[in-house]
This record gives structure tokens, sequence and C-alpha cells, in this order.
């Protein structure tokens, strides 16, 4: 074709868009505009440049009048107000357990490294510091974003909580102050104090930051139980405020939750550096990390459902309403959702624990068990992800006489699911004493009998723990709540005393089998990757429900959400919002593990041999 | 082919959230929408009353998140309303049932029902926070399990604040 007649062509088409596009623009703009006149035309200037300077002149007027009315609500783009604030404060939280978890068991491990003299200790207490500072920074600056979107989104709400709690933020700041400076000096001062002195650092950093922890538990248990305000919300008693009903129950429950979701996280670091290795000596170290970190992870989450009943007792306390909507009401399925993920909490370590079985020798006396164990665990988890009532259709429901099934609907009560998951926590235990005893023989005159009584006591309390299950069903209700205290009493009991009988027993023991770490499949790695996962997700879902039970409340009863949000989304919408929270957390943390992992890389340019840091510090070089 | 283990990594934790987001999908899906307000007539019949009263139980009232109706056994966390409106009448000796039901609601603590533990707010006051009128309307709704309402709007009540 003519290459004018192209170019001819274009220029039209080109006219023709800007022509469309112009006259689209003036149908749009179908807005009223009243005629301007101007009233005196300044010299010089053309009538319509004046009627502009009018136009300005009119709205800064009209902006000047208007009489200041500070906002009660703004909106954030796309996603809305709830679901950010919901985003970022979780992942705050998240990173917040991560550095308060991570600095006790770092002290526990280097305090056993110290006492009984193994440089091991002290290395893999370093490993675990290695995590902290960048984690660090992520908590202060998730805790300054989620600080700027509450001032942002929620202006009246954040004054009323500074009306309420402005007397605790300068204690607050101070002791992040002092957490900054405790936790870099516990961690650049690895090797450079003498060990008394870097173990009381370690010591104040695990203070402080549980003293930050309580004062900000303050604030979310204020919004759930609120004391200490009248029934219109004015500040009567600041302390009650402060200590209201909830206060000392989440403060509990997250001291332990914190330390089972940072062991969780630490062994998922080994569990990567374990996939990653180069040598055998680099994978028994590692397997051995994620051994440990996953042994602090199940032993704090062994009591945390008990932690959880006194929370929940005290919700109870507080308001029976909300007590009932959170377990029988709009939230109950949300408990199903939670058996789900304990269930493959506990059946992952447990899994975990059998694979471990496998680097010691003299794992046979033992492995006949599993399957056992395996059945228990089941079961177990079985009857506690069993709904009180199922979805049916009309035909069903008929079939059945109700919503409730003739048989399982009696394992959907409280009765049946506490028993089960007591009994799932004894067997776990169990897996985790045969664990222990693999590839030992005691010694001592009296083991038979021990053996003995050890049995009897699990015996005689898993019995206790079920006959009372069943005794619930056939008292009424106020007795019937009461009898979770002795089950888990005893089940507590159970634990402490075959500890204690196994300790004195094992003393002294006779090795029959070596432990070979690093001689394990590396299925057990990734199991310890989805219990992280698993473990961050159920941060995410018990996060969704205590703050979620406020329903269309900012602060229970006192202040209402007058928000477009404040409705309570569907549960398959939570964990949509949840699951994007644990992704993107796991990349943050990707990010914190890979800038832990420099360390131990060789200098740029250097010839390969000259590691700096980790082979060069104090952690290595037996400062202690 | 050997997979590098960031992938397998990556799909791990993506696939574990994927399903546990598709189980949060399997249960039911409820939005749960503030309590609407029920507006009220000032010149409601006794039997306007009933079902104005039977609203505000089931919304605004929040009363059958504990409360059954009709539901019997030692399994119960707190009293079935069944034949409430008949038992209110002599549940307090020298005290008619218009008087007994309004104590319970303004000061449920005063009389716990024996078996039961208290617990039941004060239904005045936040969070739950009803109105004089609406209580009016649930003491009439009350009356009508098992009894015979005889409630009315202009019915004074001990505890009432508002006009």
């Amino acid at each position: 074709m003519n290459p004018r007649l192209l170019i001819a062509a274009a220029v039209v088409v080109l006219l023709g868009l800007g022509g469309a596009v112009r006259v689209y623009l003036a149908l749009e703009n179908q807005a009223y505009h009243p005629p301007v006149r101007s009233t005196q035309v300044e010299q010089g200037a053309a009538p319509r440049e004046q009627a502009v300077r009018d136009i300005a002149k009119a709205t800064e007027t009209k902006a000047k009048a208007k009489k200041y009315e500070p906002p009660t609500y703004r909106t954030f783009p796309v996603v809305g107000s709830r679901v950010a604030v919901w985003i970022v404060a979780q992942l705050h939280l998240m990173f917040a357990a991560f550095v308060l978890a991570v600095p006790m068991f770092a002290f526990i491990i280097e305090l056993i490294g110290y006492f009984n003299g193994d440089k091991r200790y002290n290395k893999l207490a370093y490993e675990f510091a290695k995590l902290l500072s960048t984690s660090f920074s992520f908590t202060a600056s998730f805790g300054g974003f989620l600080t700027f979107l509450l001032i942002m989104l929620y202006p009246a709400f954040t004054n009323y909580m500074m009306e309420i709690f402005s007397w605790t933020f300068i204690p607050y700041v101070m002791l992040f102050f002092a957490e900054a400076g405790f936790l870099y000096s516990y961690y650049y001062g690895w090797g450079k104090f003498h060990p008394v002195v870097h173990l009381f650092l370690g010591l104040g950093l695990n203070l402080i930051g549980t003293g930050i922890m309580f004062i900000a538990d303050s604030w979310a248990s204020f919004m759930m139980t609120p004391g200490g305000v009248s029934d219109v919300g004015a500040l009567i008693d600041p302390w009650a405020a402060f200590d209201n009903f909830t206060w000392m129950p989440i403060n509990i429950h997250r001291f332990i939750g914190n330390i089972a979701f940072g062991g969780s996280i630490a062994a998922a670091y080994a569990a990567w550096k374990f996939l990653g290795a180069k040598s055998d000596e680099e994978r028994a170290h590692y397997d051995w990390m994620g051994y440990m970190g996953n042994f602090v992870a199940i032993s704090a989450f062994l009591p945390l459902p008990f932690a959880g009943y006194y929370l929940a007792l005290e919700i109870y306390g507080y308001n029976q309403a909300l007590g009932i909507m959170m377990m029988g009401g709009a939230f109950s399925w949300l408990f199903i959702i939670q058996a789900v993920l304990i269930g493959n909490l506990f059946l992952a370590a447990n899994y975990y624990l059998w694979l471990g079985m496998g680097r010691i020798q003299g794992t046979q006396p033992y492995q006949k068990y599993v399957k056992y164990l395996l059945a228990s665990i089941t079961i177990c988890f079985a009857v506690w992800a069993t709904p009180r009532s199922i979805l049916a259709s009309v035909s069903e429901i008929k079939a059945m006489g109700g919503t409730l099934h003739p048989a399982l609907g009696f394992l959907g009560v409280m009765s049946a699911k506490n028993t089960a998951v007591n009994c799932l926590i004894l067997t776990t235990y169990v897996s985790f004493l045969f664990y222990r005893r693999t590839g030992k023989e005691p010694t001592v005159s009296w083991a038979g009998i021990g053996n003995i009584i050890q049995f009897l006591i699990f015996a005689g309390v898993t019995s206790f723990v079920i006959a009372l299950g069943i005794y619930g069903y056939f008292v009424e209700a106020a007795v019937r709540i009461q009898l979770s205290i002795p089950q888990v009493a005893s089940v507590l009991f159970a634990m402490v005393a075959m500890t204690i009988i196994d300790a004195f027993m094992l003393r002294g023991a006779r090795e029959t089998g070596e432990t070979h770490w690093g001689k394990l499949p590396n299925i057990s790695q990734y199991v310890l990757i989805f219990i992280a996962v698993t473990f961050t997700w159920l941060m995410g879902l018990m996060g969704y429900v205590r703050s979620g039970l406020r329903q269309h409340w900012h602060v229970y009863g006192v202040m209402r959400d007058q928000s477009l949000d404040a409705f309570t989304p569907t549960l398959g919408f939570a964990t949509q919002i949840i699951s994007v929270i644990v992704i993107i957390f796991f990349a943050f943390i990707a990010f914190v593990f890979w800038l832990s992992s420099l360390h131990d890389k060789p200098d740029w340019g250097s010839d390969g041999h000259g590691s700096h840091g980790g082979s060069s510090d104090g952690a290595h070089g037996g400062g202690h | 082919m050997k997979m590098p283990v960031s992938l397998n990594v990556v799909l791990l934790v993506v696939g574990s959230s994927l399903f546990y987001t598709y189980v949060g999908q399997l249960v039911p899906q409820k939005q749960l929408m503030p309590p609407a307000e029920v507006l009220i007539a000032a010149d409601l019949t006794t039997d306007q009353m009933v079902k104005v009263g039977f609203e505000v139980v089931q919304q605004k009232g929040l009363c059958l998140t504990c409360h059954t109706v009709g539901k019997g056994g030692a399994g119960l966390r707190f009293p079935d309303l069944a034949g409430i409106g008949d038992r209110a009448k002599s549940r307090k000796p020298g005290m008619d049932d218009v008087h007994y039901l309004a104590e319970s609601l303004y000061h449920p603590d005063v009389y716990i029902v024996p078996g039961f533990n208290p617990g039941m707010p004060v239904i005045n006051k936040p969070p739950i926070g009803l109105t004089d009128t609406e209580i009016l309307c649930v003491i009439a709704w009350l009356q009508s399990l098992g009894g015979t309402p005889s409630v009315t709007m202009t019915t004074k009540l001990p505890d009432q604040t508002q006009g």
C-alpha cells in the first residue's frame, strides 16, 4: 500500500480517536456548574481568567468557612480498613511472638551449655540468636505500620484507647529502648563478655520482652473484656482497665504459645539448613537443632490447651453470652477448623518423633507400639473434629431425626472433645517418652517397679479422664463445666510424675545404641516445616477468634463499630485472609533465614577459605 | 527429576495454606450483621407486643444464644424458656409474673434458678442494651410461653428509666 496513504489514514484515525475522547469527556462531565460572572474585571485580565480566579476564591472562602469535624473513620483502598489492619496486626504479632520466644530458649540452651560445659549448646543458642536482629526490625516496622494504620483509619477509636491507656505508652517506649539495648548486646556480645554477664543480658532481654508483651496485652484484652470504665466508657480506674478480666489469661496463653510458635519456626530454619547441607557434620548439627526447636515447640504446645481453658473460663466469667458465642454460637465451627489444625500438629509431631527413633540404634523394643499410638491419635483426632451438628439436606435430617447424627452427635460435645484432647496429649507424651528411652537401658535396681508405676499412672489417668468424660453426659451443666479441671490436672500430674520417675530411672543408664544425628530421611525435615506452617496458621486463626469475638464492637459493650466493616465475615473469608497472612509471613521469614545464612558465607572476593563471623565468633571460638 | 529444596518448601507452605483454606470453606458460612433496631410504635396491642418481643429476643436481645425453647434434659447451660409464662407466676412468693420477669431481666443475679450458675447479663446495659419498651415486649413474649400475656405498653416497671 502507498506509504502516504498509510500515514494519512493513521492521522485520520488519531484525530478521530482524539475527537471521540473529547466528546466522551464532555458527556461525562454533566455536573451542574453555575455560570460565573465576573463582578470586577481586573485590568488586563480576560473575562475567562477572571472567572477562574473568582472560582478559586469562592472555593477557598467556602473551605475556610467549613467547620472542622474530626473524622470517625477513613477507608483503606481496595481491601478496606479492616482487612488492612487485620493483616498488618497479625504479621506484627507473629514477628513479636518469634522475637519474644527465641531469646527464651536461646537463654535456656545457653544456660544448659554453661552448666554442662558442652560447647555445642552454646553454638546452638547462638544459631537461634542469629535469627533475632532482622526479626526485631520487622517487628518494630510492622508495629509502626499498625500504629499509623490505626491513627489513619480508626481515629476516633485510637483516640479513645489513648484516653484509657496513654499512661502506659511512655513505659512501653522505654521498655522498647531497653529491649533493643539488651537484644543487640546479647547478640553482638556473644563470646565477648564473661559467660555470666552474657547470661545476665539474656535474662534481661527476656524479662523486658515479657514486660512489653504484658503492656500490649492489656490494650488487646481491654478491647474484648473492658474494665475500669463506666457504662458509657468513661475511665474510672486505670489499673482496672489494665488488669481487666482476660489480661492475665492472655499473658499466660501468649507466653506459652509464643514459645511453641518460636520453637517451630526455629525448627523450620534448621530443617531448611539441613535440606541444603553439604556435609554430614552440617546435617548432624541442623538435625540436632531441628530436634531441639521441635522439642521446645511441642513441650510448650502440650500445656497450651490448659492455658486456653483458663482464657475461655475467664471469657465466660466476664460475659456468658460472649463465651457461648465463641464455643456454641457463630464461632463454634471455627473450633472444628482448629481441631483439624491441632490434630495435624499432633500427627506430625508424633510422626517426627517416630522417624527420629530411626537415628538411634536399639529402637526395636518401642517401634512395635507405634501402631497403637497412631490408632489412639487417629481416634482422638476424629472425636475432636466431630461437629455438634452437621450440614445436611432435608431428607438426611429426616433420616437422622434431627441435625444431630444419632451416634456421632454425642461426640460433638465438650465432654467428648475435652476427653479426646487430653488423651491426645497423653499419647504424644508417651511417644516422647519412648523416643527418650530409645537406645538406653536402665541400670537401677528398681527399674522394673519403676516401669510398672509409670504404666499404672498412665493407665489410671487415662481411665480417669475417660470416666469423667462419660460422667459429663449425665450431670447438669454447672457440674459438667467443672469436670475439665480434674481432667487437666490429672494429665499434668501424669506427665510430671512419669518424667520424674524416668529421669531417676535413666540415671547412669547403659547406652545400647548410638545416636546418629543427621541420619534421618529428608521427609522428616519437611514435617518440621509443615509443623511451622500449621502453628502459624493456628496462630492466625486464634488471633481472628479473639478479635472477631467482639463482633460489632471496637471495645465490647463500650464503643460500637459504626464503620462499613461492622459485620462479622464468614469463616471462609477469614480463612482466606489467614492464608494470605501466613504466606506473607513465610516470605518475610524466608528473607530472615537467608540473611542469617549470609553470616556463614565467605566474604565477597575472598578465595573461599576466609569465612567471616560464623567461624571466628565467640559461639564457635569457645568464648564461654 | 529432583526438585530444588526451595521450590519444595514454597509448594509445602502454599499447599498447606490452601488445604486449610479449603477446610475453612467446608464449614457453614454465616455472615453476622449487627442486630437491627426494631421500631416499636407507642400504641401496640399486647398481641403485637408478643410478636415484636420475639423479634427482639431473636435479634438484638441475643437471648436464644444461651436459652432454648422446648428442649429438656440435663445438658442445658441455661434454663429452657418453655412454660416460663406459667412458672413465672409462682416462682417467687409474693411476686407476680411481670415483676418476676422484669427482675430477671434488669437484675438477673437476684434470683438464680436452682441447678444453674449465674451468667445472665443485665439486659438494659451494654452490650445488649435493650430499651425499656423493648423489655416490655420481651416480657409479653415470655408470658406467652405457657401463660397469657398481660403486659401493655403503659405497664410501669420499677427499673424503667425512660419515659
